[in-house]
């Protein structure tokens, strides 16, 4: 008993003195990257191959460059599962030194979005997060490029109309999504189109805890017969959505999805009967351009990596998109770095970089992505960049891309955005604006 | 030897009853007290406020309303994520359709809308018991959430469905809300969950929690002893889905910041009962223990690796963490299954008795 409890008082002791102790700083001469990660959890399978580009990405330039202009970048995972109350602690174990902190859950964003003034450190939510992030003027530390979850719902509404929404006219659009704050995201814009072009808008809502069996949503698809399905699902939900309308035989032309449903591995698994399924894309698989060829002598085959290869991740859409992720904020880093002749920017340095993004079409090829991400660029007053998107067809056995550029019908969406930041401005005061920037 | 009591005469009925009948007792809980207001505050980062110091008290307090409904009388309940989301939702009504009210009245008061809810769903338990009334229960965990969905008006008809804590200042300090330091909210929720904790200790000692714990080791003999029943059972719905309210409203504007409705599902009845279970039922000291090893162990236990520099992967070290969490609630249950407060009791005893083995 004695030895037992010396044992206990000892580790009870030293754990105290980790938990007390001061983290751990980064290295002179590096510039550390955290990364709010899922690699476990009900969100894994999308989470994983995602995390694992981004890890890539930054793997490469510390190996074929070393590091970014001569400064190492120190990427770092901290792990939530998904989980919100797990993305407060991470955050606040990561803050310390990060330039930037990527939330990667909508949930977390909200969480922390309305630290990011308080705290100075940007966010870094590419192409997800709260849409009216795109108004930099409000939003001053908030990033959601190229494109903002209400970009895609008029994008995908502009493709099956053939951008003519008046044509939409008396047709019946669901929408299939998670019950969670992501899965909300688009519902106030599609009202909004509904409204104005006359088309039936249905949201059908799958709760978390109802992802693997959806069984009464697509009753309900069948018994109301919409024209088009349009999925805003996540995780286990986009297979549970996937399986079923192949078990219903739903038409898979009708059916289409917002990027975070366009997972290799979901439609792997219906595989032929998935044929004619679309999700919109602002990024797409090349795996013979030079950097993703590079990313294969430095770091697969150097055996740095994690990816599944026998699973034919490399080639898969998510992990392509975590790698150009990753792009975009080292664009935003280097221009900080540029701007401010330094090795190591720090956090608000780094927020001047990620406004002043230029990833336009040479410069993507000068970084051997071409055609893989949607030109864009980054102002004060945007934070999106608006790059518009293409759409992905699932062939049977791969996504491949069938549309030139389709770009957001930002006319519509643009009051809505104005209108969303200033109530969450209003909602959150003294919510301090950017005054400066006169864009 | 250190809790020797020898020499400690009770010569009243008073000091007989005293809230420490021992003096060590007192010692300790004021060293704890000492840590907890003065030690913590002045070493801790905003990390160990951020992510231990304050959930563990948080959560603490929800077991402790739990415990109060489970413990001491004996009617289990799944519904506590529930009525922690009755509180939240409610403070933050209170909060934007007054924005002027002080947050401590409005937590207060968030607190008496979670009871009227829990009396509602206790109503069952006059008739039915144990698993049966978990079962009952359970249905108003899935039909509060599934409100707090629906029902777009407590979220002010957000677009996310989500709620936001507004900054809220009180005395001209920031204590809720994104500019409030960790700090500041740490004393807050320490404060309020000091006087409620308090206030357990006493309701517990006295008739109430006597009326609560005849009824629970036996309904019927209380019941021919002349304890009501209905008044008995009510009012343990009461004062746990008050103290539950309270918690939840903490929760999410003293900590969280942001809250969606499947926040409250079921996951979070279940770590509040197993904090409960764990800790001990039937005690108060038991919910702040079951806090700190379901709560804080996990944080601590996740930072190991990068303090000593062992390179790990955090989804490792994540499930690294469920293994080792989950193996040591099974050997606390397993050296003591009557929890850990029930491990502390026995080793008091040894204390008060050394050097003798009896």
């Amino acid at each position: 008993m004695k030895t037992w409890m010396k044992a206990a008082a000892t580790a009870s002791a030293m754990a105290a003195g980790v938990v007390f102790a001061a983290p751990a700083l980064a290295q002179d001469g590096s510039i550390y990257i955290p990364n709010l990660s899922y690699r476990t959890g009900p969100f894994a399978a999308t989470g994983t191959p995602l995390m694992n580009g981004q890890r890539d990405y930054i793997t490469l330039l510390n190996e074929r460059d070393g590091g970014l202009n001569g400064a190492k970048l120190v990427y770092d995972e901290c792990e939530t599962g998904y989980n919100t109350e797990k993305g407060v602690e991470c955050y606040e174990k990561t803050k310390a030194n990060a330039v930037v902190t990527q939330p990667w859950s909508t949930g977390i964003t909200l969480q922390v979005l309305p630290k990011s003034n308080v705290d100075e450190i940007p966010i870094l939510a590419p192409g997800y997060g709260f849409s009216a992030m795109a108004d930099g003027k409000v939003f001053q530390w908030a990033y959601n490029p190229p494109s903002s979850y209400w970009d895609g719902a008029s994008m995908i509404l502009n493709h099956i109309s053939d951008n003519d929404l008046s044509s939409l006219s008396g047709k019946k659009i669901a929408l299939l999504h998670l019950d969670h704050p992501y899965g909300k995201e688009p519902i106030p814009l599609f009202e909004k189109l509904a409204g104005e072009h006359g088309f039936t808008f249905l949201p059908i809502p799958v709760g978390l805890t109802e992802m693997q069996n959806q069984a009464a949503q697509w009753l309900q698809i069948r018994r109301e017969r919409p024209d088009y399905v349009i999925m805003w699902g996540w995780g286990a939900m986009n297979a549970g959505a996937l399986t079923e309308a192949a078990k219903t035989k739903y038409p898979m032309d009708q059916f289409l999805g917002i990027w975070w449903s366009g997972h290799d591995g979901d439609l792997k698994l219906i595989g032929d009967q998935g044929k004619g399924y679309r999700s919109i894309s602002w990024s797409v698989p090349n795996s013979e351009s030079s950097l993703m060829q590079d990313i294969k002598t430095h770091v697969v085959d150097a055996g740095k990596s994690q990816i599944n290869q026998a699973e034919g991740e490399f080639d898969s859409v998510f992990y392509q998109r975590g790698i150009m992720i990753s792009v975009i904020l080292v664009e935003g880093i280097r221009a900080a770095q540029e701007e401010f002749d330094t090795q190591t920017p720090n956090a608000e340095q780094v927020r001047w970089g990620l406004e002043n993004i230029k990833l336009d079409e040479a410069r993507l090829k000068e970084l051997g992505a071409e055609g893989m991400l949607v030109p864009f660029s980054t102002s004060c007053a945007d934070h999106t960049g608006h790059g518009g998107g293409w759409m992905l067809e699932w062939d049977g056995s791969k996504f491949v891309k069938v549309s030139d550029i389709i770009q957001p019908d930002r006319s519509a969406i643009e009051p809505l955005e104005e209108e969303k930041a200033k109530e969450y401005a209003e909602a959150n005061a003294p919510w301090p604006v950017n005054e400066e920037c006169e864009m | 030897m250190l809790y020797r009591t020898a020499g400690q005469f009770k010569i009243s009925y008073k000091a007989d009853h005293a809230l420490f009948p021992v003096r060590q007792d007192a010692y300790l809980l004021g060293f704890v007290l000492l840590l907890a207001f003065v030690v913590f505050p002045l070493t801790a980062s905003e990390f160990t406020f951020r992510a231990l110091l304050i959930p563990v008290l948080i959560y603490s307090l929800a077991a402790l309303g739990l415990n109060i409904l489970t413990g001491y009388a004996g009617q289990l309940s799944l519904g506590t994520g529930a009525f922690m989301g009755v509180g939240a939702y409610a403070c933050y009504k209170l909060l934007t359709i007054f924005p002027e009210m002080n947050i401590v009245i409005a937590i207060a008061m968030s607190g008496f809308f979670s009871a009227a809810v829990g009396v509602l769903f206790g109503l069952p338990s006059l008739r039915i018991k144990g698993f049966y009334l978990a079962i009952a229960t359970l249905a108003a965990q899935f039909f509060l959430v599934w409100l707090f969905q629906k029902w777009a008006w407590l979220y002010n008809y957000n677009a996310s469905g989500a709620i936001q804590v507004p900054n809220i200042d009180m005395f001209g300090i920031t204590v809720a809300g994104p500019r409030a330091t960790a700090m500041t909210q740490y004393y807050f929720v320490l404060g309020v969950v000091s006087v409620i904790t308090l206030f357990a200790i006493n309701i517990t000692r006295g008739r109430i929690g006597r009326m609560w714990k005849a009824v629970r080791d036996m309904d019927i003999a209380a019941e021919l002893v002349g304890i009501n029943l209905m008044r008995a059972k009510l009012t343990a719905f009461f004062v746990s889905s008050y103290i539950v309210g309270v918690s939840g409203a903490l929760f999410v504007f003293l900590w969280r910041g942001a809250a969606e409705a499947n926040l409250f599902d079921i996951p979070l009845s279940f770590r509040v009962l197993f904090i409960a279970i764990i800790g001990g039922l039937g005690s108060i000291l038991g919910n702040y223990l079951g806090a700190i090893l379901i709560v804080a162990l996990p944080v601590i236990v996740s930072t190991v690796p990068a303090t000593f520099g062992i390179p790990i992967d955090s989804a490792m070290v994540e499930h690294l963490n469920v293994m080792i969490v989950g193996a040591l609630i099974i050997t606390f249950l397993i050296v003591e299954p009557h929890g850990l407060a029930r491990f502390w009791a026995v080793i008091r005893e040894k204390l008060i008795l050394w050097p003798f083995p009896h």
